[in-house]
């Protein structure tokens, strides 16, 4: 076809930078997930950090009140969708074909495509701190506040189109894994025989590509409403200014449990790790997890209890919410009696699972809370909210992910961390954490409104905020311990060997890191705890004397994903500029669509493998 | 969930079509397919659900007495009859014989254009009667149902002339006919969705309105005709 | 090994699916009839044509996209998102007509 020539010829053994820019590999995509969302995950920090140092005195003029705006929706929207999930997909990607025994995910490429989406979605919602019209109405954007008539400026745009792009990565990556985990499991890993990470990542992939639809409807009508003047929610057209609030919180419900799910599939895997226990009542958390997910599409108007929806709604969806909590009390008693009766070893990832544990509890009793209308009434829209979903996603789920972090970073890198920074980062990090989020609750019941960017000092706040303020520098403290254990860590720590912790599933079964082909001979499962079990079931080298490493043809490396995925998110900016330079807003959007054409084109016909890959064999 | 033998896999695929390299026996890039489909389904849900809201809460401008019945049966059918070509279509890849598996794929490429070519007609009309994406609730959520309904049919023209023309370069042959029945799945999706559409908006929607039969059966004979 | 018999002999004749298309087209003219029955209250209305249409859906997603004959994991994908949608929108089509006009 085209010419297969220089820089277009497909990369067969790209080192470097082309190397990671046109990897495969769902390791290397682990890793460029993980990576990627530690770094937004300290400029979310730092958002924070200059939030609580505008709040730390009364009548402050730090910050502007249009800047905090800012800070609030970015730092919300980036933990949400450029934290939380990627660093949940660094997991997915770099960890379940391990656990299930196989060699790659269902579909490398798409997986490819899957993080250039987030990083180029990332990117162009960031860019527009640069054109100082960072997105300024709330990370969920409520219409008819985001209308242009209330959002004249172009801040709320790069909210829609860096999340539409983001989103594209998102349901791809939900495919994806549905894919991967129904259809590439090892020979006798039969659904009841997978660790409950994976399970975890089975169940948010469906909450993905079931939610993340009814979003990118809502964002699509806003998109038309703000560039082609549509009326969808255009109050004086008589749209109701409730549909963005449901048709965001039909979507965002089941967001929430595709963030805490997964951190709760690290913690179960965990804890019969450092308990030397197989998991109490598997079965059970399993279908706690399902029932959770399924729930989780029915309880959205709890965010919505104040805006007056009538007494039988409002009573049906407070009883749906207090049902939801049962599953989840389920498992905490689940990972109680795992640990209870077992040989504890208190390394760093227990610990954070412990932590998890316990600051997930105190976020889930607020929540409770929240459930019963009259007391929401009051706490709607007050600090007390802010609480409860820090304790949830920061307790809980950042807990969860630095668990998992602690947990695979040698079977990642090799090299274990320091166990003394580990442990010094989770006390500073539990201390600050609790310093800086638990007096919120209090400033919610004193009535301290969401969402401002300063107040009065005779309302009494001041010294609660100053203690608050104060807590998020420990915070960001423990969060300095944690990127230095990791940087020295990575360079200079323990090597690891092939399992460390005496964990007992399959992807501790292999070397630390693992070879490109994961697994030198697929595996027979015959248990839920393989390497605990006294059939080994995994053979690797040097047990194989005749084995040839040049024999396994994993999936060769492609541009094509990373090229789509700048295609779409070009196509997406040239929106913007159509907005500032009509026909160069043209240009780009429509070449930008041609390139994400040929790209599937192209990409359609490429084989998995290369020819030229094949050839190798006996070198 | 003790130890033991794997498990026997009751209920792993068989026959000629099933992918031995797989857990379930099912082909990966069909099961993907379906994962996409249902998920497009919870797209057109709020879609559907925002315009039936909408469609009771427009303040100026026609509503459902601006449709052609007539005309849209007419358009609904010719969407009908495109499926039947796709899985003709498919049967002919599935038996190898290439000249009807290229006939029938240009057939339902062609019908898919016809309907678009209806669709927009459609709006025209409703555009010079005052009904716009711009002119009220209710066009704004009229239209942008119907036009990404409309732009997931059109993807599918596109990915089927792609199949037709690709057809001729040998690159796409009997052993292929698995991609054929993907975009086929897709398609029939697509007319499924225009089933609900037709049923749920237009006739539903605009039943006991002014009976403007006769106009609109005369207007329909004069443009088919 | 149990065998899954999802009736995976020959597919469906030429002849079959011109009979389903029949069927499909007479459907859409009984619905196009139901119509202009001005007779009808629009309660009737709506449950016959919610009915001849769900049949024309069954029909496409059952024949056309083969999902009779396959297995049925493709219809639990495609099935469980529709029940989860149709549920939502009752929920919110009830929400938003008891708020006042």
């Amino acid at each position: 076809m085209a010419a297969n020539i220089g820089i277009l010829r497909r990369p067969i053994a790209p080192t470097g930078v082309w190397g990671w820019m046109t990897t495969v590999d769902h390791k290397k995509i682990g890793v460029l997930y993980g990576v990627t969302a530690i770094v937004f995950f300290v400029l979310a920090g730092v958002e924070a950090l200059v939030m609580r140092a505008q709040l730390a005195q009364a009548d402050s003029d730090l910050v502007g009140a249009e800047a905090f705006n800012a800070l609030f929706t970015m730092h919300g929207t980036t933990m949400v969708f450029m934290v939380i999930m990627p660093m949940g997909a660094a997991f997915f990607n770099f960890m379940i074909p391990l656990m299930i025994g196989a060699r790659d995910v269902a579909f490398p490429r798409l997986n490819a495509l899957s993080y250039w989406l987030f990083l180029f979605g990332a990117i162009l919602m960031n860019v527009s701190f640069f054109n100082s019209s960072a997105p300024d109405a709330g990370w969920f954007a409520y219409a008819p506040l985001t209308s242009t008539e209330y959002s004249g400026s172009s801040g709320v745009d790069y909210w829609i189109l860096g999340l539409q792009v983001l989103g594209i990565g998102t349901l791809s990556a939900g495919f994806n894994f549905v894919v991967t985990i129904v259809n590439l499991r090892a020979p006798g890993m039969t659904l009841m025989r997978m660790p409950v990470f994976v399970w975890m990542t089975l169940i948010i992939s469906f909450l993905i590509i079931f939610a993340f639809p009814v979003i990118t409807v809502a964002i699509t009508m806003l998109l038309f409403d703000r560039f082609f003047g549509t009326t969808i929610y255009d109050v004086s057209a008589g749209a109701d200014p409730l549909l963005w609030q449901h048709l965001f919180w039909v979507f965002g419900h089941p967001e929430v449990y595709i963030l805490i799910l997964p951190a709760m599939g690290i913690v179960s895997d965990i804890l019969p790790t450092f308990s030397r226990k197989p998991l109490f009542g598997y079965m059970t958390i399993v279908m706690a997890g399902t029932v959770i997910a399924f729930m989780g599409f029915g309880v959205w108007a709890h965010h919505m209890f104040t805006v007056g929806l009538g007494t039988w709604a409002i009573s049906a969806f407070s009883i749906a919410t207090m049902g939801i909590a049962v599953p989840t009390g389920v498992k905490v008693f689940n990972w109680l009696a795992t640990l209870y009766g077992g040989s504890i070893t208190f390394k760093t990832p227990l610990l954070f699972a412990l932590g998890f544990i316990s600051m997930f509890m105190l976020g889930g009793l607020s929540g409770v809370m929240h459930a019963v209308v009259p007391v929401d009434t009051q706490q709607q829209d007050t600090y007390f909210v802010v609480a409860h979903f820090h304790y949830v996603l920061f307790g809980g789920s950042v807990f969860g992910l630095t668990a998992g972090l602690y947990y695979w970073f040698p079977k990642i890198t090799g090299r274990m961390m320091s166990e003394r920074l580990g442990k010094l980062h989770f006390w500073l990090m539990l201390i600050g954490f609790n310093m800086t989020f638990f007096p919120m609750h209090i400033l919610g019941v004193l009535g301290m409104p969401r969402r401002i960017y300063t107040y009065s000092g005779d309302q009494g706040w001041e010294g609660i905020n100053t203690f608050v303020s104060i807590g998020s520098l420990v915070v960001a403290s423990a969060i300095a311990v944690m990127l230095l254990n990791m940087f020295r860590s990575a360079r200079v720590g323990q090597p690891a060997g092939n399992n460390p912790w005496g964990a007992p599933t399959l992807e501790w079964a292999i070397p630390s890191p693992p070879p490109h082909y994961n697994f030198a001979v697929v595996p027979t499962v015959r248990s839920l705890y393989p390497l605990w079990d006294e059939e080994a079931n995994v053979v690797e080298p040097p047990e194989l004397p005749h084995f040839d490493e040049t024999a396994i043809h994993m999936p060769s490396p492609s541009y094509w994903p990373m090229l789509m995925a700048a295609g779409i998110t070009l196509a997406a900016g040239g929106l913007l500029v159509w907005q500032w330079h009509t026909i160069f807003g043209l240009i780009v959007s429509s070449s930008s669509g041609l390139l994400v054409l040929y790209s599937i084109y192209r990409w359609a016909f490429e084989p998995v493998i290369a020819a030229e890959a094949l050839e190798d064999v006996h070198h | 969930m003790g130890t033991g033998e794997p498990k026997r896999m009751q209920y792993i695929a068989q026959g000629p079509e099933a992918d031995h390299r797989t857990s379930t026996g099912l082909n990966n890039r069909k099961l993907l397919m379906w994962a996409f489909l249902g998920s497009d389904a919870m797209f057109f849900g709020p879609l559907i659900t925002t315009h039936l809201i909408n469609r009771t809460a427009t303040q100026t401008g026609p509503t459902e007495d601006i449709f052609n019945i007539p005309l849209t049966t007419i358009s609904t059918f010719v969407l009908l009859i495109s499926s039947l070509a796709m899985v003709l279509a498919l049967a002919g890849i599935q038996r190898g014989q290439m000249g009807q598996f290229r006939f029938w794929t240009a057939a339902t490429a062609l019908l898919g254009m016809v309907f678009i070519g209806f669709q927009m007609t459609e709006f025209a009309q409703f555009a010079a009667e005052g009904l716009t994406p711009r002119s009220s609730l209710f066009g704004s959520s009229f239209l942008i149902l119907t036009g990404l309904h409309g732009a997931h049919v059109t993807v599918g023209i596109i990915w089927l002339w792609s199949i037709f023309f690709t057809s001729y370069t040998g690159k796409i042959k009997q052993a292929n006919s698995l991609d054929v029945e993907i975009a086929g799945l897709y398609w029939h999706f697509v007319d499924i969705v225009w089933i609900v559409i037709f049923g749920v908006v237009y006739l539903i929607g605009a039943f006991g309105v002014e009976d403007r039969l006769l106009e609109h059966a005369g207007a329909a004979v004069r443009l088919v005709g | 090994m149990q065998l899954d018999h999802g009736t995976h002999g020959a597919h469906p004749t030429a002849a079959v699916y011109i009979r389903i298309a029949v069927i499909l087209t007479i459907i859409t003219l009984g619905e196009f009839g139901v119509f202009y029955l001005t007779g009808l209250s629009s309660a009737v209305m709506t449950g016959i044509i919610l009915a001849l249409s769900s049949v024309k859906f069954a029909v496409v997603a059952g024949y056309y996209m083969h999902l009779k004959f396959d297995n049925w994991r493709f219809a639990a994908l495609f099935v469980v998102p529709f029940f989860i949608m149709l549920l939502i929108l009752i929920v919110l089509l009830a929400l938003f007509s008891s708020l006042t006009r």
